[in-house]
């Protein structure tokens, strides 16, 4: 066999396994992950159910693929969006941005995931392990610049993920048949930030002790 | 350089797209500055693990131990650490 029908053959073989990738992820958006076959991707591929499992050796694997090629993409984008030096405000707005671009695939994950096989859970807490790192960047650095309150990262990290978690998962109560994040987004953001400003919490617990 | 697969640090898989995220701003690495050593090398497993295991309580507030196992999953995952 001659260097080039491999290399040609292995090119062929990773756009096989982008199309089935992309197939599963199409399908995971939009029936969740816990429902999707891997015989329904195969068919939406348009490959043999037997070539799924030649590029993924079981269904967990395809799924947490499935998971770790969205949650890189919005690392990725996250990462992108917060150049070095951003405000925590720019920060939380670059991950509202980059989550409703994927909110439904999202969604999915915050309701399935205790249900989904283990595979998936490493690469979502990496996922949130990134996300986290981003924000507690961001807000250490307005913590030290004193414009907004000293507060344990986590539970800072945990109040912004709780209130957008929230507005995903109960999407049909806040924006039925839209993207909770675009319609509320900016709400929330401006919420958050008001809450944990410096000189607006300072200025209550003035007004407490006075 | 970088993990081919994912652009990102083989150690921990945080992106890098600036010189600041490699190992002493020097692109050829391919690991990151937070898993590098003062001196440009590599920290051992056991250092990455703590570390994220560490950042993992600070920055989300997991459970000890369930703050371990996560990292341990996670680093399974990462080139540098699939051997092991």
């Amino acid at each position: 066999m001659s260097a080039h029908s491999s290399g040609t053959r292995e090119i062929g073989k990773q756009r096989t396994r982008r199309r089935i990738l992309a197939k599963a992820t199409r399908l995971c958006a939009r029936n969740g992950f816990s429902r999707t076959r891997t015989l329904e991707v195969a068919r939406a591929a348009r490959v043999s159910h037997g070539s799924v499992f030649v590029h993924f050796r079981s269904r967990d694997e395809l799924l947490s693929a499935v998971v770790s090629e969205m949650t890189r993409e919005i690392t990725d984008a996250l990462h992108a969006q917060v150049a070095s030096g951003a405000s925590l405000t720019h920060t939380l707005a670059a991950h509202l941005e980059c989550l409703a671009e994927r909110e439904q695939s999202i969604r999915w994950l915050l309701l399935e995931i205790p249900l989904l096989p283990r595979g998936v859970h490493a690469p979502w807490l990496a996922f949130q392990s990134a996300t986290s790192f981003h924000i507690g960047q961001a807000a250490e650095r307005d913590m030290a610049a004193g414009s907004i309150e000293e507060m344990p990262l986590h539970l800072l990290f945990n109040t912004w993920i709780g209130l957008v978690n929230h507005y995903v998962i109960n999407r049909e109560l806040f924006a039925p048949n839209k993207s909770a994040l675009r319609v509320h987004g900016p709400v929330l953001l401006e919420h958050f930030s008001n809450l944990i400003s410096a000189p607006a919490s300072m200025a209550r617990r003035r007004k407490g002790t006075a | 350089m970088s993990d081919p697969e994912t652009g990102g640090c083989v150690s921990c898989g945080m992106p890098m797209r600036s010189d600041a995220d490699h190992a002493l701003g020097d692109r050829s690495k391919d690991f990151c500055a937070h898993c590098s050593n003062g001196d440009g090398t590599m920290m051992r497993y056991e250092e990455v693990l703590t570390r994220m295991a560490e950042f993992l309580q600070t920055a989300q507030g997991l459970d000890e131990q369930v703050a371990h196992d996560a990292a341990k999953d996670m680093l399974a995952k990462m080139p540098a650490w699939q051997q092991r």
